[in-house]
């Protein structure tokens, strides 16, 4: 249980800390943006790509920081569990391996699908019509 | 001049769909909820194009895209879809919706200015 408490902190740790990430990434980009836009310096196909690969960044940190809240509370639920009686614990156990497997597994799929032409399967989309 | 709205909720999207369009002879619109974007819509704004996101809280992309097609008014906006989602069975999905196009982040300047000028029919 104390193991488990620990790898929960750690958890919302990361994920504080990926908030501050994501905030400080945004804050520094619109800065660079700003200045851009007040100078009318042009936008190339550089710049572009780099200011869009913060919006990729954020999506990705996100996605990770929701599948770090769904752990938190299953955590917090195996443990209510536990508490109440501890002839739960073992099915609550299965339980929780079940749900964090799921969680990951989802967040790895967001990995792929948020990262756009970063993803080498991606890299040459070109614009599409229908 | 034509309007064309961009609906991101990354502020940095919409600052680079910003500076990319500026030489442009296009009137700009951005938001970053697709909600007020589509309250606007409702109250009388009739835009040309619709570039918007697919990924945003409260109201997403398709769901935004279904909002539209309800309006009489934008019913047939051409919208194309800047985001940074790829596959196959969602864009399948947009193209049911209505939706002109799909533009996989993070997209190239000047095809995107191309892409703009085409829905348009601007003078290239």
């Amino acid at each position: 249980m104390i193991m488990l408490n620990s790898i929960d902190e750690l958890l919302v740790h990361i994920k504080d800390v990926q908030q501050d990430v994501m905030e400080l990434s945004s804050d520094s980009l619109l800065k660079m943006s700003a200045f851009m836009e007040k100078n009318s310096l042009e936008i190339d196909e550089e710049i572009a790509t780099a200011l869009q690969y913060q919006d990729i960044i954020t999506q990705q940190l996100h996605a990770t920081n929701e599948a770090i809240e769904s752990m938190h509370k299953s955590i917090e639920l195996f443990e209510e569990a536990y508490k109440e009686d501890e002839g739960l614990a073992a099915q609550s156990m299965v339980e929780l391996q079940e749900r964090l497997t799921q969680i990951l597994a989802e967040a790895r799929d967001k990995k792929s699908r948020f990262s756009g032409k970063h993803a080498p399967e991606h890299a040459d989309e070109e614009i599409e019509f229908f | 001049m034509p309007l064309v709205i961009f609906i991101d909720d990354s502020e940095t999207a919409l600052a680079s769909t910003r500076m990319v369009t500026a030489s442009m002879p296009i009137e700009v619109k951005q938001y970053t909820e697709a909600q007020v974007a589509l309250a606007e819509i409702k109250g009388g704004m009739t835009p040309d194009l619709i570039i918007t996101d697919l990924n945003m809280p409260v109201m997403n992309g398709f769901e935004f895209l279904k909002a539209l097609r309800d309006v009489p008014s934008t019913k047939r906006t051409p919208t194309l879809m800047l985001t940074t989602e790829a596959k196959a069975e969602l864009k399948q999905q947009g193209k049911a919706l209505g939706l002109t196009g799909w533009i996989v982040k993070p997209f190239n300047p000047q095809q995107l200015k191309q892409a703009i000028t085409r829905v348009l029919r601007l003078p290239a």
